[in-house]
């Protein structure tokens, strides 16, 4: 009898599992999407460009590198949304928890900062650069959050800039701070590993020169490509774990605060308490990314990472992608990067250049049209290397008229986030 | 050096950078005094003012006392050029926001910020020009006896000092003058209190907004003409953040939206700036970064301990 | 035809709609009461009369032309004042530029100083000061003032007695009653007694809309309605 029952709650607990990754699957069909999406587009970038077809593809895909770049940056700006987009407070001076995390794992590496060796695995030195960074985040919320609007704007940007001056000019960072820091070639021959720390099976190395390179069934993949997979990964942890927050009672609160925070505290939440908690996560992951960006590039610069127009790059991602819908920010950055790829000055990425070359005639591009300024010059001026002037106006734009930008404006259109709206979307069209 | 040198070394070169500071700021504050908006784009006003007023001091210009007129017509069509920029964007773009949340007036004033720097930069590559590096050429439009220097109680004082000291006073006159001895200053002082009250009593608030915009930004475009003589600013695209930034500092330390606490705080800012950049120019204190970096700290300091800066109204957070 | 003619007017803050619907008049001359508890709509009702929160729906009309759709300073040019709830006083000007500010044109202004001191003797000493250093009393003269000099033929006058001390409010009332000498008003008020006082007529608000009107002859007296439109 009783042995019978076990049977019964085993078979139970295995309907329930199963029911659960089912349910989990289900609720999580547009991530899959998107995850799915993303793990082939090596494939798919080398499968088009190898075709060909004129450099139409070349022109207008981006580079497995500039994915990369948008995966770090696309975390460091969800990090941004966490705190701004939800709670509304505008977090002015971001970039010193960027910047915090990638000068710390460069630093470890380098054997500058005590008690961390500089052999710690990178995989131990980002995730204490993401705690450095919530720390951070914590003392500056501590003064910061006493007040509001343009004053919290302006006080975390006026502590970001004291970082920024002062990793500027301090000389024990090394013989030229304003360049940056670099991590020491003698200290690390080889890359950073992204895996789990002591089992070396389960760690890859990323860099876009020193990173390995697998080769695995059929695949053959380069260290460009190894790169993407394993700084996405984490880049994916990081925002599974941001999403989950967001959608809990945890993050509901954050959202009341912004609606009203009067009310919020009204009802009986300590709001202070909230807004500390959620600035020093998103501290955390905006360290993360930073220590993400500087171990891909093996180098940090105060102009990179702790300025504050690195914050306005995370708000521009932030506009274009959706302001408060937290996997926004991502594809803002993914805009921003794609147009700027298209518009590089050498069309090194593909691009409009080469494109131009390749199918205007010369005869075109000489003909003149004002003042003996040819077409080709005029698109030389104008077009090519000046991305920031298109996305200017592109955030202008947004901001007047979409100002759920491009996700949000896709919820608005579904009626809800894509996560949830697009299992009954399907279910729907099944029918 | 004697005792006194010092002090006149640090006195006046801290009033010249407090009159600069107080010319960046102004109109900061008179356009968040009355609008409410924090206008991100001041700098880059800023940056075109001084563009505008090299470009027409390279242009017709001559040397000796004929270009200290020339100057003077220079920064005030700057002023004008930029001023009008200022009333398009304030009636094509800014206005539709007043009522959102002011979050958005940020965002959006950090937009037209990226858009006007990057035409500055097509047009300044345009003309063979590098937009990062100084404009060597505005530079040098400057007659030679303003660098001249001379010594004062064993101090060193530039001409140039106290050319900038001029403007600044005169400006913040200027400035004072139209706020208090005007009529429309009065109606600007109102519609800053409450604009509600002010369209009651018959005042056609928007107009006032477009003609404060337009001032601001004119202030910020005349702030241009004269750093871009100075050489320690000097005409680039750069000019705008680093202009900006200090023009916070000194907006929000004076309390924002106050006239008399803009000016104070761009006068402290000044003088501590000229202090630690003795402290660092003559190796007693090491660290190169010492002025910008309590530049910052005094904004931060003043935010903790009173965030309503030194002449601010209380109430402040709300929006 | 009457000189104010609200009707059927809706308005909302945000999402709330506040007026359902409120009809009333005021003629040429008269002093009208509009009375109701916190929160019934009649700060509102002002408001939308002076377009600093539109109406969504119906028309306020002035001297028989609609102001639906016009500017707050085009509906002040008109000749629509406010006195204001909590007088909302310009608190960093002096009390001289609070009054000069009212004054349409400005060659009127020494003319108008004389009339404002002359009917507050009180704030001609105290010409040069902030107004926001002022008491609450002063204060609600000043915005008096400001109404006064300001060639309204309307006034909207919002709480008049409200905060200020009893020897205070009786100062006040006079200064309205003055004024209404040559002076068409709305005025809101809590206080009964000073509102039947000094109206010719009242109206009750509740809910966003009209639910009582008439003379305030004989109500002071007669026990029963007193009692309900205190209530």
């Amino acid at each position: 009898m009783a042995i019978s029952t076990d049977a019964v709650d085993a078979q139970q607990g295995v309907d329930t599992t199963e029911r659960w990754i089912r349910q989990y699957a289900h609720d999580h069909v547009a991530h899959l999407l998107v995850v799915a999406f993303l793990g082939a587009y090596p494939l798919v970038y080398s499968v088009l460009t190898a075709i060909g077809a004129g450099g139409v593809f070349e022109a207008f895909l981006p580079k497995i590198e500039t994915m990369t770049a948008v995966f770090y940056f696309g975390l460091f700006a969800m990090s941004f949304d966490f705190i701004s987009g939800y709670t509304g407070y505008l977090s002015f001076g971001h970039a010193v928890f960027y910047g915090a995390g990638g000068y710390f794992v460069i630093l470890v590496a380098n054997g500058k900062v005590p008690l961390l060796p500089p052999e710690t695995p990178f995989m131990v030195s980002v995730l204490l650069a993401g705690v450095l960074a919530a720390l951070v985040a914590l003392a500056i919320g501590s003064v910061s959050f006493r007040l509001s609007g343009v004053y919290f704007a302006m006080i975390t940007l006026g502590f970001a800039q004291v970082a920024y001056v002062f990793m500027r000019d301090w000389e024990f960072l090394g013989s030229n701070p304003r360049d940056g820091v670099a991590v020491s070639n003698e200290l690390h021959p080889n890359a950073f590993e992204i895996g789990i720390p002591g089992v070396d099976a389960l760690n890859l190395a990323v860099g876009p020169l020193r990173g390995d390179a697998v080769e695995w069934l059929f695949l053959d993949l380069g260290a460009t490509e190894v790169s993407y997979y394993m700084i996405g990964l984490v880049v994916l942890v990081c925002y599974l774990a941001m999403q989950r927050m967001v959608h809990s009672p945890f993050g509901r609160v954050l959202v009341a605060i912004r609606e009203n925070e009067e009310r919020a505290r009204a009802v009986g939440y300590d709001t202070y308490r909230y807004k500390m908690a959620a600035f020093a996560v998103s501290g955390f992951f905006a360290g993360v990314a930073g220590g993400l960006f500087a171990a891909f590039r093996r180098s940090v610069s105060p102009d990179n990472s702790l300025y504050f127009l690195v914050t306005g790059d995370a708000l521009l991602a932030s506009i274009i992608g959706g302001f408060g819908t937290l996997a926004g920010p991502l594809y803002g950055r993914l805009f921003d990067r794609g147009v700027r790829e298209f518009l590089s000055k050498t069309g090194g990425g593909g691009g409009l250049l080469p494109l131009l070359r390749e199918y205007v005639p010369p005869s075109v591009l000489d003909t003149g049209i004002v003042n003996g300024m040819t077409v080709g010059q005029s698109i030389e001026t104008f077009l090519n290397g000046h991305a920031s002037l298109y996305l200017g106006i592109v955030f202008v734009v947004f901001v007047l008229y979409v100002p759920g930008g491009l996700l949000g404006s896709l919820r608005d259109r579904l009626g809800g986030p894509v996560a949830k709206r697009l299992p009954a979307y399907l279910r729907n069209l099944r029918k | 050096m004697s005792a006194a040198g010092t002090v006149v070394d640090v006195l006046v070169s801290g009033l010249a950078k407090a009159s600069l500071y107080a010319m960046m700021a102004l109109g900061l504050t008179l356009i968040f005094g009355l609008l409410g908006v924090l206008n991100f784009a001041h700098g880059s006003l800023t940056m075109l003012g001084a563009y505008a007023a090299g470009l027409l001091m390279v242009t017709f210009a001559g040397s000796g006392f004929g270009a200290l007129v020339w100057f003077l017509v220079a920064g005030l069509t700057a002023g004008v050029l930029v001023g009008g920029l200022g009333a398009a964007m304030e009636v094509a773009l800014i206005r539709k926001l007043y009522d959102r949340p002011p979050i958005y007036q940020i965002l959006l004033t950090f937009g037209i910020t990226l858009v006007i720097d990057e035409l500055a930069r097509i047009v300044v590559l345009f003309y063979g020009m590098q937009p990062q590096t100084d404009w060597q050429a505005a530079l040098g439009t400057k007659p030679s006896f303003i660098a001249d220097t001379f010594a004062v109680l064993g101090g060193t004082v530039s001409h140039l000092e106290l050319f900038e000291i001029l403007w600044g006073v005169l400006t913040v006159v200027a400035v004072w003058a139209f706020l208090n001895r005007t009529r429309y200053g009065l109606v600007v002082r109102a519609g800053s209190e409450d604009d509600e009250m002010a369209a009651a009593l018959g005042i056609d608030v928007r107009r006032v907004f477009t003609v404060v915009f337009a001032l601001g930004a004119g202030l910020a475009g005349f702030a241009g003409a004269l750093l871009m003589w100075d050489p320690a600013w000097a005409a680039s695209v750069p000019l705008a953040s680093e202009t900006l930034l200090p023009a916070f500092v000194v907006v929000i330390v004076g309390g924002l939206g106050s006239f008399r606490g803009t000016v104070v705080a761009a006068v402290i800012v000044g003088m501590v700036d000229a202090l630690m950049t003795y402290l660092f120019d003559h190796a007693i204190i090491t660290f190169s970064g010492l002025p910008e970096l309590t530049v910052f700290l005094i904004l931060v300091g003043v935010l903790v301990v009173r965030p309503q800066g030194i002449f601010g109204l209380a109430e402040v957070g709300g929006h | 035809m009457s000189l104010l003619e609200v009707e059927d007017v809706h308005a909302y803050y945000g999402e709330s709609h506040v007026l359902e619907g409120v009809t009333l008049d005021v003629e040429r001359g008269e002093v009208v009461a509009l009375v109701g508890r916190n929160g019934v709509g009649k700060t509102t009702t002002l408001r939308s009369i002076l377009q600093l929160t539109p109406p969504r729906d119906g028309d306020v009309r002035y001297d028989g032309e609609s102001l639906v759709g016009h500017e707050t300073h085009e509906v002040a040019d008109r000749g629509v004042g406010w006195i204001p709830e909590d007088r909302r006083v310009f608190a960093h000007l002096t009390v001289a530029e609070n009054i000069r500010l009212a004054v349409p044109a400005d060659d009127d202004v020494e003319d108008a100083l004389e009339r404002a001191y002359e009917a507050f003797p009180d704030l001609g000493e105290i010409g040069g000061r902030d107004a926001g250093t002022l008491s609450g009393g002063q204060q609600q003269m000043l915005a008096i003032a400001r109404g006064l000099v300001g060639d309204n033929d309307l006034l909207l006058v919002d709480e008049p007695s409200e905060g200020l001390a009893p020897l205070i409010v009786e100062d006040v009332t006079e200064a309205l009653a003055d004024l209404a000498e040559d002076t068409t008003m709305l005025v809101v008020e809590q206080n009964l007694p000073l509102a039947l006082d000094i109206a010719d007529r009242f109206y009750v608000l509740d809910h966003g809309t009209v639910v009582d009107e008439g003379s305030t002859e004989g109500v002071s007296t007669d026990d029963e309605r007193f009692e309900r439109l205190s209530a």
